[in-house]
C-alpha cells in the first residue's frame, strides 16, 4: 500500500449497550504509515472504538473499512488475518507459555510451519528487548515486560495496522523511554500505528495527529501542539497546568 | 533424534515395558491389569485431547464412549457383522455428538459447559435405556466372544497389543498437538480465548475441532472395550462416574502432559486392582470405595497438586539439573 | 389429544389437572432450588454437589422414618438446624478454597465431592431403591374435578412457607441485606467492610440446610437412591438460570417452568421418559435463553 492511501476508515461508527452510548458517530480516516494517537478521559469510549475497529464488538451503526475491505462486524481473527492486530489494555499474556512461545502462536498467523514461526518468534524477541527473557513463562514478567511482550506478540502477526491499547501504563521512566523508542522505530520501517494513550509527554513526542475523545464523540483532530492548546481538550481534562507543561 | 529421546524417554519406559510384559509374564490376571492401564489410560488422554489441550473441561466424555461400545456391540450383536465396523459407525456418530459439544464450548464458559456435558450423556443415557426395541435397554449387551482378529476376539496378550495401539495412538496425537501448528494455536485458545482471536487465531473453529477428535478417539477406546469385557450396559457406560473417570487420570497424572494420563492411569487402576483383590470378599459396596478415595483424590490434587505426578517428574527434573 | 376438539368438561379436568400438578410440583422445585439460588447468586460458584445434600436430606428422612418411625414433616424441622452445621462444615473444608480459584479447580473439586458423597451413600446404605411411605401419602384429596394427594399439598405448603422465610429473611434482616449486597458487588462490599468470607459462609449454610430440608420433604414422593441428586441438581441449575441467577422470585417462576414442563412432558410422552426432560431443558435453556428469562446479570458467568 502506498503511503498516504487510506488504511483505515472509520464512517460514523456507533455502539451502544442498553442506554448508554459508548461510541456516538465517530469518523476519522488514517493513512498508510501514519502514527495517530487517540487521547480521552476515562470512559471516552476509547477502548471500546478499538474493540469495534478489530471485531469483538459489532457497532449498531456505522462501518469500517480495512484497506478497502468493509470488516464491520466480522470475527477478530479474520480481521487479524487481514492484517490489523490490536492489544489489549489489561495485558493478555499466554501466562504458562515461555515469552518465545508466546510470540511464536502470534507469527503462526502467517507462517504454516512452527520451524519458520519459530525462528520469526526469535527474531521479533530480539527486536523487542526481550532476548534475555526468551524462555521466562510469561507469568513471571514484570508488568513493565509484560507490556513489551503484548507488543511483541502482537508484531510477530505481521500486522500492516498495529493498535496499541494503553502500552505505556504502569512503566517506569526508562522502560516508558524503551518502550516510545520501540513503537518510533516500528513506525519508521514502514508499520501504521495507532496509539490509546494517557502519558500526555510520550504521546506528544509519538503522534504526529491525534484524535481526542470524550463521551464517546470526536471532539478535536489534529497535530499534538493544537490539541494541547485546544479549549475543548483542555476542558475535558481538567488539567491545563498539565497539557500546557507537557507541550 | 537425541533430544527427542531424551523428552520421550519416560514415554519410550512405559510403553516398552508394556509391549515387552506379554513376552515374560504368562499369569492372565496381570495382563488383564495391563490392558486395563492401557485402555483407561488411552481414554484419559483423549479427554486430555479437549480438557488439558484445549482448555474444554467436558464431564460427559461417557457419551462417546458409550457410543462407541453401543456402536461395537450393536453392529455384532444385531446386524452380525463385525465390531471393526462398529467402531467405524461409532467414530461417526461419536463426531457427530462432538460437533454438538463443540457447538455448547462455544456457548458456555468452564462450569456451566462442565454440566451441559453432564446433561448430554444422562440424555444417552436414558434414551439408550428406554430404548429396548434397539439396545435391549437397561438389560445391556452381552457381547460375544469369536476367536480371531476381524471379530476383537483376542487372547491376553493379543488384548495387551491391542490396548497398547490404541494407548499409543492417542498418545501420537497428543505430542502431535504439542508440536504442531495447530497444537501452539489450541495452546493460546486454552491460555486466553480473546487474545488467541486478537492474533488470527479461528478458536470456534478449534475448540469444535478438539472436541470432536477428543470425542472419535474416547469412541475407538469404548468399542476396544466393549469388546474386551464382553458386557455393555447403559448405566455404566455413560455414567457421570465413568466421565469423572476419565478426567481423574489426566489430573492426578498432569493434565496437559502427553504421558500424565498414563500416570495417572497407572497409579489409579493400580490401587483398583490392588483394592479389588483386598475387598474381594466384602462384594457389597466395593464399587464405593475406591470411588470415595478418587473423589477425594481429585480434590485434593486439583487443589494442592495441580500440575500432577508429571509437574512433580519435571521439577525433579530441574532440581536435578541445578544440583 | 385431538386439537380439533372443542375443549369439553372431561378436557378441562384434565388442564385443572395438570395445572395443579404443576403449581404443586413447582413449589416443591421452588425451595429445592432456593438453596441454589443463594448459594450461586452470592458466592457464584457452580456447585456440582448441590444435589448430593438433598440425596442426603432424604436419606435422613428415610432412616428417620424406618428405624423411628418418625414422619418427614417432623424431621424436617431437625434437619434444618443439621443442614445448617453440615454447610458450615463443607464450607470450612472445601468451599473457601475454592471461591477465589480458577474454573478448573471449582468443577473439580466440586465434582470430587459430589462423587464422595454419593459413594458414601453407596457404601454405607447400599444402591437399593428405598421408600418413604407415611399414612398420608394415601390418603387422597378431592377439589373441583382434581385429584391430589396430601402429602404434596402439605410438601407444597411447607415448601411455600419455607421459602417466604427465606425471601423475608434476605428482605428484611440485616444479615440479609448484607447478603444482596455482596451478590450485587463483591468487591464494593469489602471497601465498605463487610466481611465476605462470613457473609459466603452464612449463605452457604443457609443454602445447604434449604437444600438438605428440601430433601427431606420430598423423600415421600420419590424413590431414595446414592444417585437421586442428579436429576434435581440439573433440574435447580435450571430453575437458576431461567430465574435470572441469584433472583429469589425469577427462581419460584422458573421452578412453576420447569414444573410446568415435566407436567406436560409426563402427560404426554409418558413417566418413564420425564426424567429426560430435566437434562433436555438444561441444555435448550442455556443454548436459547442463559441470560434468563428477564435478561440477568452474571449472565457473562455463563460465558454469553
Amino acid at each position: 500500500m502506498s503511503e498516504g492511501a487510506t488504511i483505515l476508515a472509520l464512517e460514523r461508527v456507533t455502539k451502544r449497550f442498553g442506554g448508554l452510548t459508548a461510541v456516538a458517530d465517530v469518523s476519522f480516516t488514517v493513512p498508510a504509515g501514519e502514527l495517530l494517537g487517540i487521547i480521552g478521559p476515562n470512559g471516552a469510549g476509547k477502548t471500546t472504538l478499538f474493540n469495534v475497529i478489530s471485531g469483538y464488538y459489532r457497532p449498531e451503526g456505522g462501518r469500517v473499512v480495512f484497506h478497502g475491505h468493509d470488516v464491520t462486524g466480522q470475527p477478530p481473527h479474520a480481521i487479524c488475518r487481514l492484517g490489523l492486530t490490536r492489544t489489549f489494555q489489561l495485558v493478555k499474556p499466554f501466562g504458562n507459555l515461555s515469552v518465545t512461545d508466546n510470540v511464536m502462536i502470534g507469527a503462526l498467523t502467517r507462517r504454516a510451519s512452527v520451524r519458520a514461526a519459530r525462528v520469526e518468534a526469535q527474531r521479533v524477541v530480539e527486536t523487542c528487548g526481550l532476548g534475555a527473557h526468551a524462555d521466562t513463562r510469561a507469568r513471571a514478567l514484570p508488568i513493565g515486560l509484560r507490556k513489551r511482550l503484548e507488543v511483541a506478540r502482537a508484531l510477530a502477526t505481521g500486522p500492516r495496522l498495529l493498535l496499541l491499547d494503553e502500552v505505556m501504563s504502569g512503566l517506569n521512566p526508562t522502560e516508558l523511554a524503551a518502550m516510545v523508542e520501540l513503537i518510533r522505530r516500528l513506525h519508521a520501517e514502514g508499520l501504521t500505528v495507532i496509539v490509546i494513550e494517557h502519558i500526555m509527554a510520550a504521546m506528544m513526542r509519538l503522534a504526529r495527529r491525534i484524535v481526542v475523545l470524550h463521551h464517546g464523540e470526536t471532539i478535536a483532530e489534529g497535530p499534538p501542539a493544537a490539541i494541547g492548546q485546544d479549549r475543548r481538550v483542555v476542558d475535558a481534562y481538567l488539567g491545563e497546568e498539565f497539557v500546557l507543561a507537557q507541550a | 533424534m537425541d533430544s527427542l529421546l531424551r523428552s520421550r524417554g519416560g514415554a519410550l519406559v512405559v510403553f516398552g515395558l508394556a509391549a515387552v510384559t506379554p513376552l515374560v509374564v504368562r499369569d492372565a490376571y496381570f495382563l488383564d491389569s495391563l490392558v486395563l492401564i492401557l485402555l483407561w489410560g488411552a481414554l484419559s488422554a483423549a479427554w486430555n485431547v479437549a480438557g488439558g489441550y484445549a482448555g474444554q473441561v467436558s464431564i460427559g466424555h461417557a457419551s462417546f464412549f458409550g457410543i462407541g461400545a453401543y456402536a461395537a456391540a450393536l453392529m455384532v450383536t444385531r446386524f452380525g457383522r463385525g465390531p471393526w465396523l462398529g467402531m467405524l459407525v461409532g467414530v461417526v456418530i461419536s463426531i457427530g455428538a462432538g460437533f454438538v459439544i463443540g457447538f455448547l464450548s462455544n456457548r458456555l464458559k468452564g462450569p456451566y459447559f462442565a454440566l451441559s456435558t453432564i446433561a448430554f450423556s444422562q440424555v444417552l443415557l436414558i434414551g439408550v435405556s428406554r430404548w429396548r426395541g434397539f439396545t435391549a435397554g437397561g438389560e445391556g449387551i452381552p457381547v460375544p466372544f469369536r476367536p480371531g482378529f476381524a471379530t476383537l476376539g483376542l487372547g491376553h496378550a493379543g488384548w495387551v497389543y491391542m490396548a497398547l495401539a490404541a494407548a499409543l495412538l492417542c498418545y501420537a496425537v497428543e505430542v502431535y498437538l504439542e508440536r504442531s501448528r495447530v497444537g501452539y494455536q489450541l495452546a493460546g485458545v486454552r491460555e486466553d480465548e480473546d487474545a488467541a482471536e486478537a492474533l488470527g487465531i479461528p478458536t470456534r473453529r478449534l475448540k469444535v475441532f478438539a472436541v470432536t477428535l477428543s470425542a472419535a478417539l474416547t469412541s475407538i477406546c469404548g468399542s476396544l472395550w466393549a469388546q474386551y469385557i464382553g458386557f455393555v450396559d447403559p448405566t455404566y457406560v455413560f455414567s457421570v462416574d465413568l466421565s469423572v473417570r476419565f478426567a481423574l487420570n489426566a489430573i492426578i497424572g498432569g493434565m496437559g502432559t502427553a504421558l500424565g494420563p498414563y500416570l495417572g492411569s497407572i497409579l489409579i487402576t493400580s490401587l483398583e486392582t490392588y483394592l479389588r483383590a483386598t475387598f474381594s470378599g466384602v462384594k457389597t459396596g466395593f464399587a464405593g470405595i475406591y470411588l470415595i478415595i478418587y473423589g477425594t483424590a481429585l480434590i485434593l490434587v486439583v487443589r494442592f497438586v495441580p500440575d500432577g505426578l508429571a509437574g512433580i517428574a519435571a521439577r525433579l527434573r530441574t532440581r536435578r539439573a541445578h544440583a | 389429544m385431538d386439537p380439533a376438539r372443542p375443549l369439553g368438561p372431561a378436557q378441562i379436568d384434565v388442564l385443572a389437572q395438570l395445572a395443579v400438578a404443576t403449581v404443586l410440583l413447582g413449589g416443591i422445585y421452588a425451595l429445592v432450588s432456593v438453596g441454589l439460588t443463594l448459594i450461586f447468586g452470592i458466592m457464584r460458584v457452580v456447585n456440582f454437589a448441590h444435589g448430593e445434600f438433598l440425596m442426603l436430606g432424604m436419606y435422613l428422612a428415610f432412616w428417620a422414618f424406618s428405624l423411628w418411625a418418625l414422619d418427614p414433616y417432623f424431621v424436617l424441622f431437625v434437619s434444618i438446624p443439621v443442614f445448617f452445621v453440615v454447610g458450615l462444615v463443607t464450607y470450612a473444608l472445601v468451599m473457601r478454597g475454592v471461591i477465589h480459584a480458577s474454573h478448573n479447580v471449582q468443577i473439580f473439586t466440586t465434582v470430587g465431592l459430589s462423587t464422595v458423597l454419593q459413594n458414601v451413600a453407596l457404601v454405607a446404605w447400599s444402591g437399593d431403591f428405598r421408600f418413604v411411605r407415611p399414612w398420608h401419602l394415601s390418603t387422597v384429596l378431592r377439589a373441583g374435578g382434581t385429584i391430589f394427594n396430601l402429602t404434596q399439598v402439605v410438601a407444597f405448603l411447607i415448601a411455600v412457607a419455607l421459602t417466604a422465610a427465606l425471601v423475608a429473611f434476605m428482605r428484611w434482616t440485616h444479615a440479609g441485606r448484607v447478603m444482596r449486597a455482596t451478590a450485587q458487588d463483591r468487591d464494593a462490599a469489602t471497601l465498605m467492610g463487610i466481611d465476605t468470607d462470613r457473609v459466603y459462609r452464612l449463605s452457604f449454610a443457609i443454602g445447604i440446610a434449604a437444600v438438605g430440608s428440601a430433601g427431606v420433604l420430598v423423600a415421600p414422593l420419590y424413590s431414595v437412591y446414592p444417585t437421586a441428586g442428579l436429576q434435581f441438581v440439573l433440574l435447580s441449575y435450571v430453575v437458576v438460570v431461567l430465574g435470572g441467577l441469584g433472583d429469589m422470585l425469577g427462581a419460584m417462576l422458573g421452578s412453576l417452568i420447569v414444573a410446568a414442563v415435566e407436567v406436560a412432558g409426563s402427560y404426554l410422552f409418558g413417566a418413564a421418559w420425564k426424567e429426560i426432560f430435566y437434562f433436555l431443558l438444561f441444555i435448550l435453556v442455556l443454548v436459547f435463553r442463559p441470560a434468563g428469562l428477564f435478561g440477568q446479570r452474571g449472565a457473562e458467568t455463563l460465558g454469553v
